[in-house]
C-alpha cells in the first residue's frame, strides 16, 4: 500500500527546482546513476496496463531500444485493470498501473504463483482536475468535498448539497447559471479507481459523467466544453485547459497542481509498474536492466518530458531494493 | 408520362363527350397530383444523392486540407505581453497554430496593468465585447514545461517576425524556437584541467570569423548552465568542459551549421544502422544459441521422465546438451567481442558528432529575460530560419517533412517522426488477408451455387453467411483472440517453440492472427459477391458446355469462373476496403502502439508473421486520444487519416484496374 505520507516524504526529497531562475522547471535528482549498457540483454519487453503510463512506458522502451537494439518492444495501454490479468497469464513482463493492485487481484496472482507481485514506484503524478481555460474557478480553487459533490451522486465527502451549476461551486456573473458537464475515465482505468477512492471518498460516480477511453480524450473533451470539468494525470495538460487548485477540506488553502507543491497536493500518487519476481531469485537481465534504466538520470528525464514528476534517489534506491537491484 | 399506361384501354372506343370528360379528368389529375407525374421523386432521389456527395466531399476536403497543411512551415512570431506581478515583459515566440474568438470576463481585463487594460477596453468596445486570441506553439518544453501558449490580442505590447528566429526539430523534447547565437566546434578537456585547456587552445587555429574560447559549466541559482569564457580566464573556471572554436552571430553560426550538418547527420545514420542491424544480428545469434541449449535441456528432461539417466537416449541427449552448451559459450564469447567492436565504432561516431554544438538563445520565456541552451548537432532532425525561407525553401521543407513521415520510424511515443512501420503493417495485413479470404470464399460460394442442391440446408447456410456479415467486428476480435491466439497459437508454441516458453511466440496477437481474423470478417462479402457473379453467368452457356461433353468441373473452370471473375473481384474490392479500415478487432489480435520491428527483415527466416504490428487505423486512435501533447498530435491525426485513405483508395484502384482488364478480355472472347 502506498500512503500519502510517503509522497510527502518523497516530495521533500525530490529535487524540484522551486527557487531556481526558471519557474516551473523540474530537475532530476543528481544522485541518480547514469545508465550504463551491459551485455547479454535480449528478449521482448511486453507491457500491458495503464493508459496514464502508456506514453511513459513507450518513451522508456524507446530509450531502452536505443541501448539494446535487438530487444523487441510491445506496449499496450488500455487501462490499469488490464495489467493484473496479463501478468498472471504471462502475456506481459511489466504491468504499469496508476493505482495499487486491489486485494482481489493480488490474491489471484498469488494463487497462480504462490507469491505476490512487486510494485515499483517509478514516478509521481498529480491527478489534476481540469476545467476550460476561461473558467475562473481555476483561480479560486475547489475543495475535495466540492469536487465530490460535482462528480458523485452519493456525496460521501459530506458536502451539504449537490453541485450542478458553476454557481453552486461559487462562481458568479455569467458563470452562475452555467451547468457543469462532467468528463471522466472508463472503469478499466486506474485513474477512475484512484479518483473514486480519494476524491469521491469511495462514493459512486454520477450517471452523467461522460466516460472517455483515454486520459487525453478527457482533456480534449474539457477543452471544447466551456462548462466542462474532468480529471486526468498532470502529464496530459494542454494550453486549452486549466488545472484547478484543490484543498483537502473546505476552508483550507487550495494547492495548485504544480511541481513545487507536490508534498501538499491532495491527489498526488505514485505511478507503479508491477513485476512478477520470485522471492530469492534474481530478475532476468532484460527486466533488471529495464528497471535500472527507469531509475537512471536518463529514465527520470523521460518522466519530466512526459509531464510527470521524477522520484528522488532515496525512493529509487528503496523501491529498487524491493526487486533485488542495488544502485 | 406513365398516365397512358394507367388509362383504361377502352377509352379509345368511347363517344366524343365521354372522351372529352376523360381527357379533362386526366388533365386535372396530372396538375393536381405532382406525385403522379413523378417530378418530386426526381427531386427526392437527386437531393439524396447531392447530400451524400456533399457529405463525402466535405469529409474528404476536411481531411485533405487539414492533413495537407500540417507540414507547411509557418512564420515564427515573437510577441511581448506585460507580466502582472513584477511589471517586466513576458515574451513568447512560436508559430500560430489556431485562432479563437471569445468574450473575456471583466475580471480578466481588470487584472491587466493600467496601460494595457485601457488598450484592451478600447479594443473590446470596438469589437462589441469580443476579443481574439491565438495559440502559439512555443516549444522549448524543457525550459517552460509547456508546448503551447494562448496569447490574447489585446495583451500584446509588441509583435514582430524576427529574421533569425530558428525552428529546430529535435530527436527528443519536441521543437525549439530561438536565435542562433554561436556555432561551437569543441575539443574536450579531460578533468577540467586549465593548463591542458591552454595547451589545446594554443594548438588550434581559428579561421575567419572564429574565436577560441573555453566552455565552462557553472552551477548558478540552482541550475546548471554552460558559459563561454575567454582563454585567459581558464584559471577562474568552475568546471571546464572543452575548448571551443566559436563562430558568433546568427549568420556565421547558421553558415557553419549548414557546413557540418550533413556530415553529422550521415554519421548519425551510420550509428543507427550499427545499432539496428549489426547489434541486432549478433543478439539474434546469441538468442538462437541460448534457445538451442534450452531445447536440448527440455528434450533431456523429457527422456529422463520416461527412462533412467543411464539409458542410451539419455546419454545421447546429454552429449548433445554438452555440445550445445559449448557452442553457446563460443557464441557468447564471439558476441561479446562483436559488441565491443560495435560499441567502439559507435563511441567514435558519438565523439565525432559531439564536437559540433549549436548555442541557442531563447526569445525570453515567462519572467526570464532569455536563456541559452547548447543543442548537439546530432540531436537536430531539421532546423530552418522560418522567416527567411523563400517559397522554394518552404516547398522543399514541406516535401522533406512528408518524406520523413512516410519512411521514418515514430519517435517520442508516436507523437513525432514517421509512420513507416504502420504503413507496412497495414498493407501487409491487408494483403495477407486477401490471399486468405479470396480463394476460400470463392470455393465456398462455388459449392453453394454449383454443386449444392437447393433445399432448406443450403438456405440455412446462406442465411448464416449473410448474418455473419452483420456481426459486429469486435466479436470477430474476441473470437480471434480466444481461438487463434490462445488455442491455435498456444498449441503451435507447445509443439515448435517450447524452448521459448513461458514467453509466447504464436500464443499472442500478431500479424498472422490479425489477418486470419479479418479474413473471417470479410468472408461473407466475398461469398455473397461470388455467388451473385456465378449466378449471373447464363445457364445457356453452361448447357452448351455440357452439350459439348464437358464435365461439371470443366464447365465451372472454363466457362463459369472466367465470366464471373469481374464480379468476384468486385467482392474482393469490397472486402479490401472493409478490412483495411477495420480497427476494433485488431486491438485485440495484434495491433499495438509501438512495434518498430517489421514482420519482414534481414534475420532468418526473414518473415515473422507472429510479430505484433502497427496499424494506421490504430495509430490514428492512439495519436488522437492517447498522446500526451495532444495539441501537437491533432494535425498528425489528419495527416495519418489522409495517408490511410490514400492507401485504401490506391489498393482499390489497383483492383479496379485489374477488373477492367479482365472484363475487356472476356468481352472480346465471348464470341
Amino acid at each position: 500500500m502506498i500512503k500519502v505520507r510517503n509522497i510527502a516524504a518523497a516530495a521533500a526529497a525530490c529535487a524540484l527546482l522551486a527557487t531556481g531562475p526558471v519557474a516551473g522547471q523540474v530537475k532530476v535528482d543528481d544522485k541518480l546513476p547514469t545508465y550504463e549498457t551491459v551485455s547479454g540483454v535480449a528478449g521482448t519487453i511486453k507491457s500491458v496496463g495503464s493508459d496514464t503510463l502508456n506514453n511513459l512506458m513507450t518513451l522508456w522502451a524507446e530509450k531502452f531500444k536505443e541501448k539494446y537494439p535487438s530487444v523487441q518492444v510491445e506496449i499496450e495501454g488500455k487501462g490499469s485493470s488490464t495489467a493484473p490479468p496479463a501478468l498472471i497469464a504471462g502475456a506481459s513482463n511489466f504491468g504499469p498501473m496508476s493505482r495499487a493492485m486491489k486485494d482481489k487481484e493480488m490474491d489471484e496472482f498469488e494463487k497462480k504463483f504462490g507469491y505476490k507481485p512487486i510494485a515499483v514506484q517509478t514516478s509521481i503524478d498529480m491527478l489534476a482536475v481540469y476545467v476550460h481555460k476561461d473558467n475562473p474557478i481555476a483561480k479560486a480553487g475547489l475543495s475535495l468535498q466540492q469536487v465530490d459533490a460535482m462528480f458523485s451522486a452519493t456525496r460521501k465527502g459530506g458536502n451539504s448539497s449537490d453541485i450542478g451549476t458553476w454557481g453552486d461551486a461559487g462562481l458568479s456573473g455569467n458563470w452562475a447559471n452555467k451547468s457543469i458537464s462532467l468528463y471522466g475515465r472508463n472503469s478499466a482505468s486506474g485513474t477512475y479507481g484512484y479518483f473514486k477512492k480519494h476524491a469521491l471518498f469511495k462514493g459512486d460516480y454520477k450517471d452523467s459523467v461522460k466516460e472517455q477511453p483515454g486520459s487525453s480524450s478527457v482533456v480534449q473533451g474539457v477543452a471544447s466544453d466551456l462548462g466542462g470539468v474532468g480529471y486526468s494525470g498532470l502529464g496530459y495538460k494542454t494550453a486549452d485547459v486549466a488545472t484547478v487548485p484543490l484543498a483537502k477540506k473546505h476552508g483550507d488553502e487550495a494547492i495548485p497542481a504544480s511541481p513545487e507543491s507536490v508534498a501538499d497536493y491532495p491527489l498526488a500518487r505514485f505511478l507503479l509498474v508491477y513485476v512478477n519476481k520470485q522471492p530469492g531469485k534474481d530478475l532476468d537481465p532484460l527486466r533488471r536492466e529495464f528497471l535500472k534504466l527507469i531509475f537512471s538520470k536518463e529514465g527520470q528525464e523521460v518522466v519530466v518530458k512526459d509531464g510527470y514528476l521524477p522520484v528522488s534517489y532515496d525512493i529509487a534506491k528503496k523501491t529498487l531494493a524491493g526487486v533485488g537491484i542495488d544502485i | 408520362m406513365s398516365d397512358t399506361a394507367s388509362s383504361p384501354p377502352a377509352s379509345r372506343d368511347t363517344e366524343p363527350a365521354t372522351l372529352e370528360k376523360t381527357i379533362r379528368r386526366r388533365r386535372q389529375r396530372s396538375s393536381s397530383s405532382l406525385f403522379a407525374a413523378g417530378e418530386p421523386m426526381v427531386w427526392l432521389t437527386g437531393g439524396a444523392l447531392v447530400i451524400c456527395t456533399a457529405m463525402v466531399a466535405g469529409l474528404l476536403a476536411l481531411v485533405f486540407w487539414k492533413g495537407g497543411v500540417t507540414f507547411w512551415p509557418l512564420p515564427v512570431i515573437r510577441v511581448e505581453t506585460p507580466v502582472l506581478e513584477d511589471g517586466g515583459s513576458q515574451v513568447f515566440m512560436g508559430e500560430v497554430t489556431r485562432v479563437d474568438t471569445f468574450r473575456p470576463e471583466q475580471s480578466v481585463v481588470d487584472a491587466l496593468p493600467e496601460a494595457i487594460a485601457r488598450q484592451a477596453e478600447t479594443q473590446l468596445r470596438d469589437r462589441a465585447g469580443e476579443a481574439e486570441r491565438r495559440l502559439f506553439r512555443t516549444g522549448n518544453f524543457k525550459l517552460t514545461q509547456n508546448h503551447f501558449r494562448w496569447v490574447t490580442d489585446f495583451e500584446i505590447a509588441d509583435e514582430i517576425q524576427p529574421e533569425w528566429a530558428l525552428v529546430i526539430e529535435r530527436l527528443e523534447w519536441g521543437r525549439f524556437y530561438g536565435f542562433p547565437e554561436a556555432f561551437l566546434e569543441l575539443t574536450p578537456v579531460a578533468g577540467g584541467d586549465a593548463d591542458q585547456a591552454r595547451a589545446i587552445a594554443s594548438g588550434l587555429t581559428a579561421t575567419d570569423g572564429q574565436e577560441i574560447k573555453l566552455l565552462d559549466r557553472r552551477f548558478e541559482n540552482g541550475a546548471e548552465r554552460d558559459v563561454l569564457i575567454p582563454v585567459s580566464e581558464a584559471g577562474t573556471a568552475h568546471n571546464l568542459q572543452a575548448v571551443a572554436l566559436v563562430a558568433s552571430g546568427p549568420e556565421a553560426a547558421w553558415e557553419q551549421f549548414g557546413e557540418h550538418r550533413d556530415a553529422v547527420r550521415d554519421r548519425w545514420h551510420e550509428r543507427r544502422d550499427l545499432e539496428k542491424f549489426d547489434t541486432g544480428k549478433v543478439s539474434h545469434e546469441q538468442e538462437q544459441a541460448r534457445l538451442a541449449v534450452r531445447a536440448v535441456e527440455l528434450e533431456l528432461s523429457k527422456i529422463e521422465e520416461r527412462q533412467s539417466a543411464k539409458s542410451a537416449a539419455a546419454v545421447k541427449a546429454a552429449a548433445k546438451l554438452e555440445q550445445a552448451r559449448t557452442r553457446f559459450a563460443e557464441v557468447e564469447k564471439w558476441a561479446l567481442a562483436e559488441f565491443d567492436r560495435i560499441r567502439i565504432d559507435i563511441d567514435n561516431i558519438n565523439q565525432q558528432n559531439a564536437k559540433f554544438q549549436l548555442l541557442m538563445r531563447t526569445a525570453g520565456e515567462g519572467a526570464i529575460a532569455s536563456e541559452t541552451t547548447l543543442i548537439p548537432l546530432d540531436q537536430i532532425v531539421r532546423a530552418y530560419p522560418a522567416n527567411r525561407l523563400s517559397l522554394g525553401g518552404k516547398v522543399g521543407l514541406y516535401l522533406a517533412r512528408w518524406k520523413e513521415f512516410l519512411v521514418d520510424e515514430p519517435r517520442e511515443a508516436n507523437a513525432e517522426g514517421g509512420v513507416y512501420p504502420a504503413i507496412f503493417g497495414t498493407v501487409a495485413m491487408t494483403l495477407i488477408m486477401s490471399i486468405l479470404v479470396v480463394p476460400f470464399g470463392v470455393l465456398a460460394a462455388l459449392y453453394l451455387r454449383e454443386y449444392a442442391k437447393a433445399g432448406p440446408l443450403v438456405s440455412a447456410v446462406r442465411i448464416a453467411v449473410n448474418n455473419l456479415a452483420g456481426v459486429p467486428s469486435i466479436v470477430f476480435g474476441v473470437f480471434g483472440l480466444g481461438f487463434f491466439c490462445y488455442v491455435m497459437g498456444a498449441s503451435i508454441d507447445e509443439l515448435f517453440f517450447a524452448a521459448n516458453l513461458p514467453n509466447p511466440t504464436y500464443g499472442k496477437g500478431g500479424l498472422l492472427w490479425a489477418s486470419f481474423t479479418l479474413a473471417l470478417l470479410t468472408l461473407p462479402v466475398v461469398i455473397v459477391a461470388t455467388e451473385e457473379a456465378v449466378a449471373a453467368v447464363p445457364s445457356s452457356m453452361r448447357e452448351g458446355s455440357y452439350a459439348c461433353g464437358a464435365s461439371k468441373w470443366q464447365t465451372i473452370q472454363r466457362i463459369v469462373l472466367p465470366r464471373a471473375t469481374p464480379g468476384i473481384i468486385t467482392g474482393f474490392i469490397l472486402a479490401l476496403a472493409r478490412g483495411a479500415g477495420e480497427v476494433a478487432p485488431l486491438m485485440l489480435v495484434g495491433a499495438v502502439k509501438l512495434a518498430p520491428e517489421l514482420p519482414i527483415d534481414g534475420i532468418f527466416p526473414f518473415v515473422h508473421p507472429e510479430r505484433s504490428f502497427m496499424h494506421l487505423g490504430f495509430h490514428i486512435y492512439d495519436v488522437g486520444f492517447q498522446s500526451q501533447n495532444s495539441e501537437a498530435a491533432k494535425p498528425m491525426v489528419f495527416t495519418t487519416t489522409l495517408l490511410l485513405i490514400t492507401i485504401v483508395a490506391s489498393l482499390n484502384l489497383a483492383t479496379i484496374w485489374l477488373r477492367n482488364r479482365l472484363r475487356r478480355k472476356f468481352a472480346s472472347g465471348q464470341f
